[in-house]
């Protein structure tokens, strides 16, 4: 357990943004054994390993993969969702900075075992530098013939890999969403499993689509090169491998770490330097969408699915963020409130409605006017969106809240009875001046 | 009286005088996107991204207009599109968009103040612009580099670790650079859609320009 280095062993080799250097150190050795290999055994060897997405939910990869219908008769597409967006989560950044090659090869894995024609590897618009690396390798990539017709001499292996920038939204992370935008449309969900054929029959132009993560792409090509028995053995019973956390808030080495699975949360905090500026007061272990955890509930957590799910909370996306004493857990629900409100794409009522609600309750707990019963109120809105809404972003919205509530009660009480921080005066982040906070949220 | 007078249906208004702006370099790039998607929809994204850095940073509508006329879309289908993302402009951007994350992690690492800094220094208030067109201030959501917290996004480029004593120096540094970073952006992220073999070097940079040399990190 702790710090394992799979993804991430040439993270720090010179120009491995080159594709010359990158094959020196095995790259593309993955895609050539792909290739030597029946389509069905490339999946099988997925499914060997045990990976699960690595976006969020830890859905079984290879279940996706093997989810593409056999037969040809219309394309098939492969999406890669870099549109990280979660609070908390800058791991797939710093993979297509450096590694972009993992990933492109990846998806040409991905695309050989689906027989896919194309793939989209979807950036979120901010991450200019990031697409930049990733065209670079594209186009490398070409000009050495993984990629475009008959790849590695290949009959009939034709691929293509597109990039396709976003433009500042976090709904079109949720894969219907992203592929509404693909697609040049509003980055509204689709109607989903069990109303609408799962996306790997119909998904993007209503062909068979399949939609996986940065990180979840460059595991697979760690597998093929490595096989699926040498991932699998590695990380605990059900949750295999490795996963990249990205360390940040009051630690004193932000980063982001591979770590096998199942490594002791405080094990983690230890190897990003320990909190700085007070002792540890909460953890989110696991983007802004899950629940908050107690300094004590930290001792009892291990990084992996199961764990975190078994003292109620989630893996996620890994955006593991951690929060020293001076931290106002009140406020700062109340700016992760404030995010869900923004990002909300408006198109279900739970959602749309209730995320605003739920922000100005918190703005007015957070301003002096808090009821006595608010408490209870939110509670009220939040089961109302959690299970209610159209896709999960309105679920996210509402788990944070209730998770706080449940682990600091006291925090909230004590706002709303003496009006103020029980932080005190240096708390963070800092009680605003601004009286309207509706209006400090830019219009377009 | 024509039949449609009568039946209340206005026959089809010839169309507006239209500017097109798109040059032949945006046109070429346009139609190079295009052919990566099954459908024209689809370039959509990218061709407004194409309207913003012709169009001077900022969609108006004769920009909606000219998207939605070269792919052969409706003009409420473009705006809609336009509407909802928050890195279309649909108003003037000062020449420095200075955007700063204050989603969690930057918020308890001091965003809030350095938000406070700026207003103070700058005179203005979020969403504002300076009076001299050269700085615009925003809050921006969580802009996915939180190990680096506090970020701000200023056009292409991110700037990490700032605090309420060195975001000034930054600030300097921008008024001396010479860039538009709105057009700017909306180059870069164009020229990211289309291979190095195919750019046509539309835009105001030259692509080797825009290659930025990795962020720091950690
Ligand atoms: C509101 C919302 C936002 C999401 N954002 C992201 C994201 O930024 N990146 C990502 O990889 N997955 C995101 N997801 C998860 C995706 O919907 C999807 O589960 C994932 O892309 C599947 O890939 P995986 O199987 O490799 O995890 C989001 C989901 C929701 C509901
Ligand atoms: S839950 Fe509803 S309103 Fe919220 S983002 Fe999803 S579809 Fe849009
Ligand atoms: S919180 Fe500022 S970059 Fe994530």
């Amino acid at each position: 357990m702790g710090i394992l280095n799979l993804l991430f062993a040439n993270r720090d080799v010179l120009n491995i943004e080159d594709i010359d250097v990158y094959e020196k150190h095995g790259g593309y050795a993955g895609l050539r054994k792909a290739v030597g290999m029946e389509r069905q055994a490339v999946v099988d060897d997925v499914k060997l390993s045990g990976l699960r997405g690595r976006g969020g939910a830890g859905f079984p990869t290879w279940i996706k993969w093997n989810g593409l219908p056999k037969n040809y008769d219309i394309p098939h597409y492969v999406i890669c969702n870099a549109d990280e967006g979660e609070p908390g989560t800058y791991k797939d950044r710093e993979l297509m900075l450096k590694l972009a090659h993992t990933l492109v090869e990846g998806m040409i894995i991905a695309g050989y075992a689906t027989s896919s024609i194309a793939g989209y590897v979807y950036i979120r618009g901010e991450y200019v530098e990031p697409a930049w690396q990733v065209r670079k390798a594209i186009d490398q990539a070409y000009k050495k013939g993984y990629l475009g017709k008959n790849i590695l001499g290949i009959e009939g292996f034709n691929y293509d890999l597109h990039i396709h920038l976003g433009a500042g939204s976090y709904e079109c992370g949720e894969e219907s969403a992203l592929m509404s935008s693909l697609m040049g449309e509003r980055g509204n969900p689709r109607l989903k499993f069990p109303h609408a054929p799962l996306p790997t029959v119909s998904g993007v132009w209503q062909s068979p689509t399949l939609i996986n993560n940065v990180e979840t792409y460059c595991a697979a090509t760690w597998i093929l090169a490595n096989g699926g028995e040498a991932y699998s053995k590695l990380g605990t019973e059900r949750s295999k491998g490795t996963k990249i956390i990205s360390v940040s808030g009051h630690v004193h080495k932000p980063a982001n770490y591979e770590i096998e699975m199942g490594t002791p949360l405080m094990e983690l905090l230890e190897t990003a330097g320990g909190i700085k500026g007070g002792k540890l007061k909460a953890v989110i272990p696991g983007g802004s969408s899950v629940q908050i955890m107690t300094a004590e509930q930290c001792t009892k957590i291990n990084l992996d699915y199961e764990s975190c799910a078994a003292n109620g909370t989630l893996l996620g996306s890994g955006g593991f963020m951690a929060f020293n004493d001076r931290t106002d857990i009140v406020l700062l629900m109340k700016r992760t409130a404030e995010f869900y409100m923004h990002e909300s794409c408006g198109k279900c009522t739970p959602c749309r409605e209730g995320t605003r609600w739920i922000f100005k309750i918190m703005d007015r707990i957070t301003s002096g006017n808090g009821q006595t019963d608010d408490v209870a109120l939110l509670l009220d809105v939040c089961s109302q969106i959690d299970g209610r809404s159209y896709c999960g972003l309105g679920d996210a919205a509402a788990w944070p809240i209730v998770g706080a509530i449940k682990a600091f009660p006291e925090e909230f009480d004590y706002w709303i009875k003496y009006k103020r921080s029980p932080v005190g005066k240096n708390a963070v982040p800092p009680t605003p001046e601004v009286v309207n906070p509706l209006l400090t949220l830019t219009p377009a | 009286m024509s039949s449609s007078e009568i039946s209340g249906v206005r026959e089809p208004q010839p169309d507006p005088l239209k500017e097109y702006r798109f040059s032949e370099d945006a046109i070429a790039e346009m139609e190079e996107i295009a052919t990566h998607y099954p459908e024209r929809k689809a370039a959509c994204l990218p061709t407004l991204w194409i309207a913003q850095r012709e169009y001077g940073g900022y969609l108006t509508p004769p920009a909606i207009q000219e998207v939605a006329d070269r792919l052969g879309l409706s003009f409420s289908e473009v705006e809609g599109v336009a509407t909802f993302y928050t890195m279309y402009n649909l108003r003037k951007r000062g020449r420095h968009h200075l955007e700063v994350c204050t989603c969690l992690t930057c918020a308890v690492l001091g965003a809030y103040d350095i938000v406070h800094k700026l207003e103070h220094e700058l005179g203005i208030h979020l969403g504002g612009t300076t009076s001299d067109g050269e700085f615009t201030l925003s809050e921006a959501e969580c802009l996915d580099f939180c190990g680096a917290a506090t970020v701000m996004q200023v056009g292409d480029k991110y700037f990490t670790q700032l605090t309420e004593n060195n975001v000034m120096e930054l600030i300097d540094q921008l008024r001396g650079s010479p860039d538009y970073t709105p057009a700017k952006l909306a180059d870069a992220i164009v020229k990211i859609h289309v291979p190095l073999s195919s750019q046509t070097g539309g835009g105001s940079s030259k692509p080797e320009d825009l290659l930025l040399p990795a962020g720091p990190m950690l």
